[in-house]
């Protein structure tokens, strides 16, 4: 309603916290251009994209971060349902669950995995089949804040009771109640945690690079020890698929998920 | 004496104008209510006077001062806010003393004011409470409280009870006349509630789309509407399409019915309508008033009082009449005789 | 048939009013059986529907956590002792904290500053809406943006051959005596990307925009009619934030800023991949413990790192403390 001056404070601000945004962007992008002497070429990722080893890190990561999400809505979806159908009095318990993975630093929740699950009883770690069934159950907890959290907020906006009873009286028995009911009424919540755990799983160097699976993340952070230009490419390739995930989330969600705690 | 005066003030955000012409003068003392439906200028124009819009055109002076472009910390005038607006980091106390304490009043003055004016407002004992400890209603006496603290020369009063419920409501409206009156502050109050602004007032502004439309006592604006738009904003009120037969006595003619205006101006042509309260209608016929026939329509009952719904000559026509022990309520679709004193209806142009 | 009946008769118990409608279309199906759904009616068949989630957890997170801190209070042959705390005594260990909370606390306060001028800016300044809406999508996305990527974008901007640093060595003159001065070359002064002033500025990257995202709602519900209550009170721009929008803020703030020490205190993969881990934070150190037993006891290994949780613990907290301060006094 009311034309406001432009505060030129505020301008300046802004145009700081843009340049602290772009430039990193901006001087990786250059450099990872400038692998030919005097010339502005591609070649540093077409090395990328022709190291076998790339693609095995990226199908790997990506393959994880499917199952991790499948794991995630398998283990979420039902449990909040459930909780918020019977036993709302468990949330302040589920509360300080979900935030759990941020109190506990992951290089010391990997040291608790890697003494618990290297030794018998439950040893994991001795066939790769295993160490990535944990892998995953890591990255399920590593994400779990974000997962938990969409599908809470989500569930909170449906009247999940009625809606419940509203299917039953139709006939439905639980399981097509969440399949048919409250699944398709959680595409969005359900979305935007899928995307934020496959950008947290995409990017994990810790899990991967302590219990050694091919993962994205200790290969690039191999590459950066050896070469100059190629670990750029890659940064840039690496910052493209966060950031397209993410963006995804930011249209999905409207910003709403993304303003919670965010941790690494 | 004259304490507040504004002329010819003018309010424009971009092309929209959103306040045209207001001219008003207001003696030391008097309780002015600025009445209207949202949207109509009201708080913009009370905006101006805290100093927090600056008018695109026009004055305001307060005793002879212009304070047309003063900045808003230096005009000592009081505003209490319809979402009260307390400092959620301050006790009581200190939202009481805050103006004090930006004077640099000394510290014993400003503790005797703050308790001074807790007293007033009878909540001594809330004194160390931090607003969220607090109703709405103790908030906005805290808000009250804390705007008549730095003994303004003005205090404005922005629609400051419709955010609470009803009882409430009723009992502030009372506490700030007295309180007002107690301290013969020149107020300006901003509401949409015409029971409000008929009860508090000791003169009522109507504004509609920025203009005003009337400015009077309650009993003026009640009484004798100016226009259409203050008849049908004040109160309930019959409007019936009549023709004229006699310019000079007020005689006009509904259907094949004829009637008499108790009061009508220059009649220059231009469609007219009869304007009657419903209250001034009673059942049956008389000879000396104005006599009507016509079908029940609804019978609405409302506790103290019934509303009867009639149709006259295709036109609706509403009356109350008291809920005595005695009344016989008529039935729907009933034909009905009613009648009204001369005196209590008039002639009114019909706005376009 | 039979399962969907129960669960209509489920459903007449928790909700009696509804039944009469289902019983009509119950009609056909056999009297509900009162008896054997009795149990069900038990407080605790209501959580049975958590177990697996519970199951989950207890497996991959309790029991591991639990396992370190077990861990650091026995000795070898599992009898309990406290002897490991001694691993604080240990300058090397005592250094990793130091260095750990020392970046933590620059960063958060940095961050946390840089952060609240720019969402300052945001919500209070009145940008144009594309500016607004550019600096919250780049914040989500920054804040969540770190670990190797980001440190090769730094040394590739900030690093000896980067970019920005190539501009600033190029800004040059010519001296009094003929010579060529080139005063704003980083390097020159004792800058370099892989110290603790570079993790810094890297760990900066992620950690403004966290402060942005977090602290942005409390300056929106700043209202502005505190600011005009101030102003008719007479209170200056500088006397309304010095005695109403700072108070007001500062649980916010503080608790913003914690939130970020936390974020800082607990980050691996930045420092690993920027400076090799020759910083000695606590978490490269844990890392290293990890990789082969520096310390030489395992279970001090453990102690120090069980150390880390309690130091998380009392931010997170401290965090929600301040959170509920903050929205006690918004809801007015």
């Amino acid at each position: 309603m009311k034309a406001q001056p432009i505060n030129w404070w505020a301008i300046f601000w802004i145009v700081l916290a843009a340049l602290y945004f772009f430039l990193p962007m901006y001087g990786t992008l250059d450099f990872s251009l400038r692998m030919e002497r005097n010339t502005i070429s591609l070649k540093a990722y077409e090395i990328v994209f022709a190291d076998p080893r790339f693609w095995q890190g990226f199908r790997y990561s990506t393959l994880m971060a499917l199952i991790t999400i499948i794991v995630s809505i398998i283990l979420f979806v039902p449990t909040v349902y459930w909780m918020y159908l019977k036993v709302p009095q468990a949330r302040p318990i589920m509360e300080i669950i979900t935030i759990l993975p941020f109190v506990i630093p992951t290089i010391v929740y990997v040291f608790g995995l890697i003494r618990t699950f290297s030794r018998p009883p439950f040893q994991l770690t001795l066939h790769a089949l295993t160490t990535d069934m944990l892998i995953v159950a890591g990255y399920v907890v590593i994400s779990m804040p974000f997962m938990f959290r969409a599908i809470d907020v989500g569930m909170r906006a449906l009247d999940v009771r009625t809606l419940t009873e509203a299917a039953q009286s139709l006939g439905s028995n639980w399981f097509q109640v969440l399949v048919y009911v409250i699944v398709p009424n959680l595409r969005v919540a359900i979305l935007s945690g899928a995307l934020i755990s496959f950008a947290t799983v995409m990017g994990e160097l810790i899990l991967a690079s302590f219990l050694v699976r091919p993962a994205l993340a200790p290969y690039m952070a191999l590459l950066g020890l050896t070469k100059a230009y190629e670990p750029a490419a890659l940064a840039i390739i690496s910052y493209a698929l966060t950031w397209v995930s993410l963006g995804l989330l930011q249209l999905v969600s409207r910003g709403g998920t993304t303003r919670q705690l965010t941790g690494r | 004496m004259t304490h507040l005066e504004l002329s010819h003030i003018r309010k424009a955000f971009g092309p929209a104008v959103v306040v045209e012409d207001f001219n008003l003068a207001v003696t030391q003392g008097e309780f002015i209510s600025f009445l209207g439906p949202s949207g109509c200028g009201k708080t913009t124009t009370l905006r101006m006077i805290a100093g927090f819009e600056l008018p695109t055109a026009g004055t305001i002076t307060i005793d002879s001062t212009d304070l047309t472009n003063t900045p808003p910390n230096k005009r000592n005038v009081g505003m209490v806010f319809q979402s009260y607006a307390l400092f959620p980091n301050m006790t009581v106390a200190h939202n009481v003393g805050y103006g004090l304490k930006i004077t640099s009043k000394s510290k014993t003055e400003m503790m005797q004011r703050v308790h001074e004016m807790l007293a007033l407002i009878q909540m001594e004992e809330f004194a160390q409470r931090y607003p969220f400890q607090l109703s709405g209603g103790q908030q906005q006496r805290v808000a009250l409280a804390r705007a008549l603290a730095i003994r303004p020369k003005l205090l404005l009063l922005d629609e400051p009870l419709s955010a609470l419920d009803a009882k409430i409501r009723l009992e502030l409206r009372h506490e700030i006349r007295r309180i007002q009156r107690q301290l013969g502050l020149t107020t300006i109050y901003v509401t949409h509630d015409q029971e409000e602004a008929l009860s508090l007032s000791d003169r009522i502004v109507v504004m509609s789309k920025g203009k005003i439309e009337q400015v009077g006592t309650p009993t003026e604006i009640y009484n004798a509407p100016a226009t259409e738009f203050v008849a049908r904003f004040v109160g309930h009120i019959n409007l019936l399409p009549v023709t004229v037969l006699n310019p000079a006595n007020g005689v006009v003619s509904l259907g094949r019915q004829t009637l008499r205006a108790g009061r009508f101006g220059q009649l220059n042509g231009r469609p007219v309508q009869l304007a009657v309260r419903p209250e001034e209608i009673n059942l049956g016929a008389k000879p000396d008033a104005n006599t009507l026939n016509g079908e029940v329509e609804s019978v609405t009952y409302l506790g103290s009082i019934v509303r009867i719904g009639l149709r006259i000559e295709h036109h609706p026509l509403s009356l109350d009449v008291f809920n005595e022990h005695t009344l016989k309520l008529p039935r729907i679709s009933e034909t009905l005789a009613i009648h009204f004193p001369v005196d209590a209806c008039w002639l009114m142009e019909k706005s376009d | 048939m039979g399962r969907f009946s129960s669960i209509r008769v489920l459903l007449c118990f928790a909700v009696p009013p509804r039944c009469k409608g289902t019983n009509v279309a119950m009609s056909t199906s056999p009297p509900p059986r009162y008896r054997n759904n009795a149990w069900r009616e038990h407080p605790l068949w209501n959580w049975v529907g958590l177990v697996p989630f519970f199951l989950f957890i207890f497996l991959f997170l309790i029991i591991p956590s639990l396992n370190l801190f077990t861990g650091a209070f026995v000795t070898n042959k599992g009898l309990f002792t406290l002897e490991n705390l001694s691993v604080f005594r240990n300058p090397l260990v005592l250094k990793a904290y130091m260095t750990s909370l020392q970046v933590s606390l620059l960063t958060a306060v940095i961050g946390g500053l840089f952060g609240f001028f720019v969402a300052a800016a945001v919500a209070l300044g009145h940008p144009p809406r594309w500016m607004r809406s550019l600096i919250m999508t780049f914040s989500g996305l920054a804040a969540n943006f770190g670990g190797v990527p980001l440190a090769f974008a730094f040394i590739a901007t900030l690093g000896r051959t980067g970019f920005v640093t190539a501009l600033l060595k190029e800004v040059c003159f010519a001296g009094p005596d003929g010579t060529q001065i080139c005063p704003f070359n980083p390097y020159d002064h004792g800058f370099s990307l892989y110290s603790l002033t570079g993790l810094v500025l890297a760990y900066t990257y992620f950690q403004f925009p966290l402060m942005v995202l977090t602290i942005t709602p409390a300056l929106e519900g700043m209202r502005k009619e505190w600011r005009e209550a101030a102003a008719n009170l007479g209170a200056s721009t500088w006397q309304y934030w010095r005695d109403i929008a700072l108070p007001v803020l500062t649980p916010s703030i503080l608790g913003a800023s914690i939130l970020l020490f936390g974020n800082a205190f607990g980050a691996y993969a930045t420092a690993q991949a920027l400076t090799g881990g020759s910083i000695p934070l606590v978490t490269i150190f844990v890392g290293q413990q990890i990789r082969g037993d520096v310390l030489g006891n395992p279970h001090e290994g453990y102690a120090m790192a069980i150390g880390m949780v309690v130091v998380m613990a009392i931010t997170i907290v401290a965090y929600s403390m301040l959170q509920r301060q903050a929205s006690r006094w918004m809801k007015v």
